[in-house]
């Protein structure tokens, strides 16, 4: 075997490169956005026009202390869970339902899901809203709901949101998924057969275990993607929806700061986000390590 | 050994940037009677007109200046502030002169982006015949930043076959509008009575203001926001009692704003809506063509105007400018008389010299009842920095939502409204 | 002999197939449509009269060959480097043992957690003084736009790249050790071919990030208009009076074709790649 100290310094190579990049290009602006977060940081300061002006935790307490911050986020977190059900339910099922399948309507589902991920963001939440138009959408045609608006109810326009969030990102379930599920040895589950083990237990105790690692991986993955939803609820909801009802953290953040300019406010809300997002992976992380798994 | 390496990396960092990083002020000491101008000025979407105009401008002005070369550049209005924020904060990459919108006059002068022009306008005999309420909208804190390249504003389109059909007449007053709205959809219910739009902010002001209301007022250089009181409450109560069952629908317009609401009537949708001279390229390609006629959107009296809002583009010379005289010169030249009238002719923006408006307007039957808004007195939103901030939080039109979706009554939304503007008047 | 349930599998798998493939349909098939239908309150799922006439619109569109070539040029520089560098660092967090592996680990996802939009600030005025020392990479400039998603790219390359380098059994580096390769040897002769499936799902994850960015491109090309990227010729369809429907459909369609050829090309790898994160 190779020494620690042969293989300290051989890290050090490998992770120089990374590591120059990722310091430099987001450490960096990682750290002014902490530091920007103390401030009141707008376009006057940006430009150079006025002085700075620390504020320490100020613009924390007026996040903290405004009432439509704690709507967003309970809105935000319940839609990121639906999302990520959601993603993981219709992902893993069409990864089980694609082994099932011979080898024509698998492609087909693979190019289906391929396509669906392939979609650029901007242009698959047009396509969906273009479908879902009160006047001129297909779907409102074809269910005789002429005028129907889906973007008007707030649920009615979170579910909408949420299953084109699902629509664009279960490719990456299902894909990773049915790797995963191809990848367990034939002889494991026939072994576990032979030894009269039923279907769902089976499922549950060979295959489940086996498919863990990747389960965590997707699930992380998701649920880092689907708390800072951005382009499909500001493309769909025209901004954030009647009267900011469909509004999600990562909108809001832009709304109230980035729009007016008040970019102290903007990077609190994303440190905030960072924190929350950082808070729940901790804990999904460490309930998985009690249970025996490592990182 | 890492870890230490790691540290001292993030140390030095953290000691090189404690503060964040603001530009340098952007100075334009410079003065350069040579060498390339350059011009951001919007697209459209139809350019064609508007670039043979401009071109025509640059060839003059080029074949009047030796050594000038003009390089104009056409951005988009979606991206426009990103882009204006950038040159603003990079100035290698800032033009001499730019077109932008007057509602975002107050932010790019704080932030330091446009030069002050008082002293040249003085100079510029043209300069007198500018309508004083339009070059208003030029001004922050009275010193005026920029020359009106041309307005916008908006009034009442009626559909004249469902009013002959109906033996309708356009509203007298304001008090009329919802009655008359009502009858036509009861009579027509697969038509609004009136277009207008839960988003539609520039819709909604008219009635604001008609009725005694205003946005902000100002006291000492500092504003305080009016929506909430009588009058205001008033005239916004008049707006949203448009947005109903019986005259347009919230299911269907409370998501509207300026644009989709003015597309319901030229789909053949509405019996009325709220649209400006800007529409009327809209009107002509759509099923309406023919169909419509425009009436000065009415006052509180029989015979007054509700005031409009004064929209409209400007034409800046930004303060890092290297070609300060070469770029006031060019300013001149686009933003004149003779100009303006080509503008009109080409793409049928409303000039803003007052004599230019009045020979357009003998000529025109549509544009009659537009330049007779203007000569009642259009009025501007608070001419601060704050109002980007109000307008980009969507303040009026989450308040206008609110009501029509009946989630807030029309005291506490304009309230909620109140206390917004003023957080942000009093930062 | 026939499986029982595997037509009732075969059926759902096709309805499935169909039901998410809709939307692309649709996108496709506005893209086709003349003007008067796109926009039309009897919408049709098929059309009589098809018509190139968007792509004309969209492909005559002042510079869209230079977008589309400047889409590709950051896109891949962005992928190729991507790669190297995760590569290089994944083995290192997966091969070797030394102290702060797990906080470099929990780093590298911390920093999947900020949102983007937040650090385009700090992001400019970095690459504003970037541009300073070396102009090719500042603001305005294709290099610029290579920096950043190559910083954004990357955490999750790494992430991802990690499974792949872990699948990799130690007894081969093992026996190549014995046979006395080198460290170097070892790593680009051996490991780089077998980790190939997941250098492959990696790039194409790093591609479909710097295609499809619209942020960086519309704040960081301040004035080069020679310097945009695809995304901001189909942004100039969106007008604030009234979209050009086609034309962001025939845009889209664009923007999505090659992505989807790539990824059908490399679907077997990308399946069999992600596999290996499983055997680890």
């Amino acid at each position: 075997m190779i020494g620690i100290s042969r293989d300290g310094r051989a890290a050090l190579a490998y992770l120089a490169p990374a590591a120059l990049v990722l310091i430099g290009l987001l450490g960096y602006p990682i750290y002014q956005l902490v530091l920007i977060s103390f401030y009141d940081y707008g376009q006057e300061q940006v430009s150079g026009g006025a002085p700075l002006n620390w504020l320490g935790l100020g613009n924390y307490a007026k996040l903290l202390s405004d009432s439509q911050f704690w709507t967003v986020l309970a809105q935000t977190v319940g839609f990121a869970a639906c999302c990520v059900l959601g993603t993981l339910l219709v992902g893993a099922a069409l990864a089980v339902l694609a082994t099932r399948v011979r080898a024509v309507p698998r492609a087909l589902l693979f190019l289906a899901a391929l396509g669906a991920w392939a979609t650029p963001t901007v242009a698959g939440s047009t396509v969906w809203l273009f479908l879902f138009d009160a006047n001129f959408g297909l779907v409102n045609e074809v269910l005789g709901l002429q005028g129907f608006s889906w973007t008007y109810d707030r649920w009615v326009a979170f579910g909408l949101v949420a299953a084109q969030v699902v629509w664009c990102s279960f490719p990456f379930v299902m894909v990773t998924l049915y790797a995963g599920i191809k990848a367990i040895p034939g002889e494991v589950v026939e072994a576990a057969a032979l030894d009269g083990a039923s279907v769902p237990r089976t499922v549950r105790s060979v295959i489940l275990p086996l498919l863990r690692p990747l389960l965590v991986v997707v699930t992380i993955q998701s649920v880092i993607w689907d708390f800072k939803v951005f382009t499909q609820i500001y493309v769909m909801t025209g901004g954030g929806g009647v009267a900011g009802g469909n509004l999600v953290l990562n909108v809001y953040a832009y709304q109230q700061a980035f729009a007016a300019s008040e970019y102290g406010l903007g990077s609190a809300i994303g440190v905030v986000m960072t924190v929350l997002l950082l808070g729940f992976t901790a804990i999904y992380l460490r309930a998985l390590r009690r249970s025996g798994e490592a990182l | 050994m890492k870890r230490i390496a790691l540290l001292v990396a993030v140390g030095a960092l953290a000691v090189a940037g404690c503060a964040p990083v603001q530009s340098g002020p952007s100075g334009g000491a410079a003065d350069e009677k040579s060498g390339q101008l350059r011009v951001w000025l919007f697209d459209e979407v139809n350019r064609g007109p508007k670039q043979a105009v401009v071109d025509q401008a640059v060839k003059q002005f080029q074949s009047e200046h030796a050594g000038v070369t003009v390089d104009v550049q056409y951005i988009q209005i979606s991206t426009r502030a990103e882009r204006f924020k950038g040159a603003f904060s990079d100035p290698k990459s800032a033009p001499d002169v730019a077109e932008f919108g007057n509602t975002d006059l107050a932010g790019y002068v704080a932030a330091g982006g446009f030069a002050e022009v008082g002293a040249d306008l003085d100079k510029w005999p043209d300069a007198k015949d500018l309508s004083p309420s339009i070059l208003d909208t030029a001004k922050v804190g009275g010193k005026v930043y920029a020359v009106p390249w041309y307005v916008g504003v908006r009034a009442l389109y009626y559909r004249t076959d469902v009013f002959s059909e109906l033996g309708l007449t356009p509203p007298k007053t304001l008090a009329e509008l919802a009655p008359l709205a009502r009858r036509i959809r009861a009579a027509k219910p697969d038509l609004f009575g009136i277009s207008v739009g839960g988003k539609y902010t520039y819709g909604m002001l008219p009635f604001l203001w008609a009725s005694g209301g205003d946005l902000a007022s100002q006291q000492g250089g500092k504003f305080t926001s009016a929506v909430d009181s009588t009058n205001g409450r008033a005239g916004i109560g008049r707006y949203t009692e448009l947005l109903a069952e019986d005259i347009c629908p919230p299911q269907q317009c409370a998501q509207n704003g300026g644009d989709a609401s003015v597309q319901a009537f030229v789909s053949g949708k509405a019996a009325m809506t709220i649209g400006g001279d800007f529409n009327r390229g809209a009107m002509k390609a759509g099923a309406v063509s023919g169909k419509y006629a425009v009436v000065p959107l009415p006052g509180m009296t029989e015979g007054s105007v509700a005031p409009a809002f004064a929209g409209g583009n400007l034409l800046g010379v930004t303060k890092s400018t290297a070609h300060r005289t070469l770029a006031v010169q060019f300013l001149q030249l686009l933003g004149g008389k003779s100009f303006q009238r080509k503008m009109f002719d080409a793409m049928g923006n409303l000039p803003t010299f007052t004599d230019v408006q009045r020979a357009v307007a003998e000529g025109d039957e549509f544009e009659r009842p537009f330049v007779r808004t203007l000569d009642a007195g259009p009025r501007f939103v608070p001419a601060t920095p704050a109002w980007a901030k109000i307008d980009a939080q969507a303040v009026l039109p989450t308040m206008l939502q609110q009501i029509a979706t009946k989630a807030q009554d029309l005291t506490a939304a304009t309230a909620t409204a109140a206390q917004h503007m003023n957080e942000a008047f009093g930062s | 002999m026939k499986r029982p349930g595997r037509t009732l599998a075969e059926v759902l798998a096709v309805l499935a197939a169909a039901a998410i493939a809709f939307p692309l349909y649709w996108m496709v098939l506005s893209a086709l449509k003349p003007e008067s239908e796109v926009i039309s309150s009897d919408p049709k799922p098929w059309t009589l009269q098809p018509s190139l006439d968007n792509f004309t619109r969209v492909l005559t569109t002042q510079g869209f060959g230079r977008y589309f070539l400047n889409s590709v040029l950051v896109a891949l520089v962005v992928v190729a480097l991507s790669l190297l560098i995760s590569f290089l660092a994944a083995t290192a967090l997966t091969r070797l043992r030394f102290r702060g592996r797990t906080l470099l680990l929990v780093m590298l996802l911390v920093a999947q957690m900020v949102p983007v939009e937040a650090l385009t600030i700090p992001m400019f005025f970095l690459m504003r003084s970037v541009g300073d020392a070396v102009p090719a990479f500042g603001l305005n400039q294709l290099g610029g736009l290579v920096l950043v998603h190559l910083a954004f790219s990357l955490p999750f390359a790494i992430w991802m790249l990690r499974g792949f380098v872990a699948a990799v059994p130690v007894e081969l580096e093992e026996a190549a050790t014995l046979d006395g390769a080198s460290r170097q040897r070892f790593l680009w002769q051996v490991l780089f071919p077998l980790v190939a499936p997941g250098l492959v799902a990696t790039s194409v994850l790093s591609f479909i990030h710097a295609w499809n960015d619209f942020l960086f491109a519309k704040t960081f090309i301040i004035s080069a208009s020679e310097n945009q990227t695809l995304p901001l010729a189909l942004l100039a369809f969106f007008k604030p009076d009234q979209n050009d429907w086609g034309a962001i459909m025939a845009g889209s369609t664009l923007m999505t074709v090659p992505v989807l050829v790539f990824f059908v090309l490399v679907q077997r790898r990308l399946v069999s790649g992600l596999a290996g994160a499983v055997k680890g």
